[in-house]
């Protein structure tokens, strides 16, 4: 039993955070906190994959040492790291701060429609405009 | 509505924790991802490529036209700021 | 691979995100969400994920907060939640 929590409690704090993300995206009325815990979740599934490339013992990052003399040595591919997550989530990064920047300048529009970034002050003006014909 | 909400995050992170029973050990050598495809890549990136970082490798040489793609995403992305901050500046000049 | 300093990192970094997302003020929130980003970033790093670490440090906890407070400085920092 104790070597199951010890093999598995990472996974247990990175599904806390997940839940951290979103439960703020659900429930937290500003807009910002709502881009804040959006944050939160891409973080923690980018953790959750580059975990998965984790090898336990003593192994090299993928960046083969002493690579001059390649012709004759022998690379084994338990002495690195699993460098496929890790290609992938360098990807994932640069979109997350693409879609934080178009979030981002839609919520400076937003503000200065609605003089707010509360999400039930926002409906609220928006009926009320409309009842009023604008 | 908050405790609708409390109670969906809580079921949701349970499946997923109820997911993990049967995920490889954490750091496992031998579990699935470490052991078919990566292998491969580790053994032949510096002898198809001659770039001794491996990541480098595979993001610039085996997946070069992703990244390529990945450079279209922020492209437009840079581009949808600037026309929706743009419009709103112009447009306010003409109000006042 | 030292499970302790990860144990550790990892605790930081769900405090962080708590904090983050139940303090009231905007500017104070997305400051913390830059210290949980530079966190997030130590512990890639002590995955061995160096590539993946320094992209996060120089794209998701310098661009990325520099976007939003110069975002919380163009609206409010007053929030009700």
């Amino acid at each position: 039993m104790l070597e199951f929590i010890i093999s598995k409690y990472n996974f247990w704090l990175y599904v806390i955070l997940m839940m951290i993300g979103l439960y703020a995206m659900l429930a937290k009325r500003n807009l910002v906190k709502k881009l804040i815990g959006m944050n939160i979740f891409q973080t923690a599934i980018i953790l959750f994959y580059v975990s998965i490339g984790v090898k336990k013992g003593s192994v090299h990052v993928p960046i083969i040492v002493d690579s001059h003399g390649h012709g004759a040595q022998l690379i084994h591919a338990a002495d690195y790291l699993n460098p496929l997550p890790h290609v992938l989530m360098l990807t994932a990064i640069v979109v997350s701060i693409a879609t934080t920047g178009v979030a981002l300048a839609v919520l400076i529009l937003i503000y200065r429609r609605y003089q707010t970034l509360n999400e039930d002050e926002i409906i609220h003006i928006r009926q009320a405009r409309q009842k009023a014909g604008v | 509505m908050k405790t609708i909400i409390l109670a969906f995050v809580i079921l949701s992170g349970g499946l997923l924790i109820y997911g993990t029973i049967d995920m490889p050990a954490w750091g496992d050598p031998h579990s699935p991802a470490n052991s078919y495809v990566s292998p491969l890549y580790i053994e032949e990136a510096l002898k198809e490529t001659e770039t001794p970082n491996i990541v480098t490798a595979v993001l610039a040489d085996y997946r070069g036209y992703d990244t390529m793609g990945e450079t279209t995403v922020i492209f437009t992305a840079a581009v949808a700021c600037a026309l929706l901050l743009r419009g709103w500046s112009e447009g306010r000049k003409e109000r006042e | 691979m030292i499970w302790q300093l990860d144990l550790l990192i990892l605790v930081f970094v769900i405090i962080c995100a708590l904090a983050a997302i139940n303090i009231k003020d905007l500017l104070s929130a997305v400051i913390i969400l830059g210290a949980y980003s530079f966190l997030m970033c130590l512990l890639w790093a002590e995955m061995g994920a160096v590539d993946v670490a320094f992209t996060e440090a120089s794209v998701a906890a310098a661009v990325s907060t520099i976007l939003f407070v110069g975002a919380v400085l163009k609206t409010t920092r007053r929030s009700k939640d």
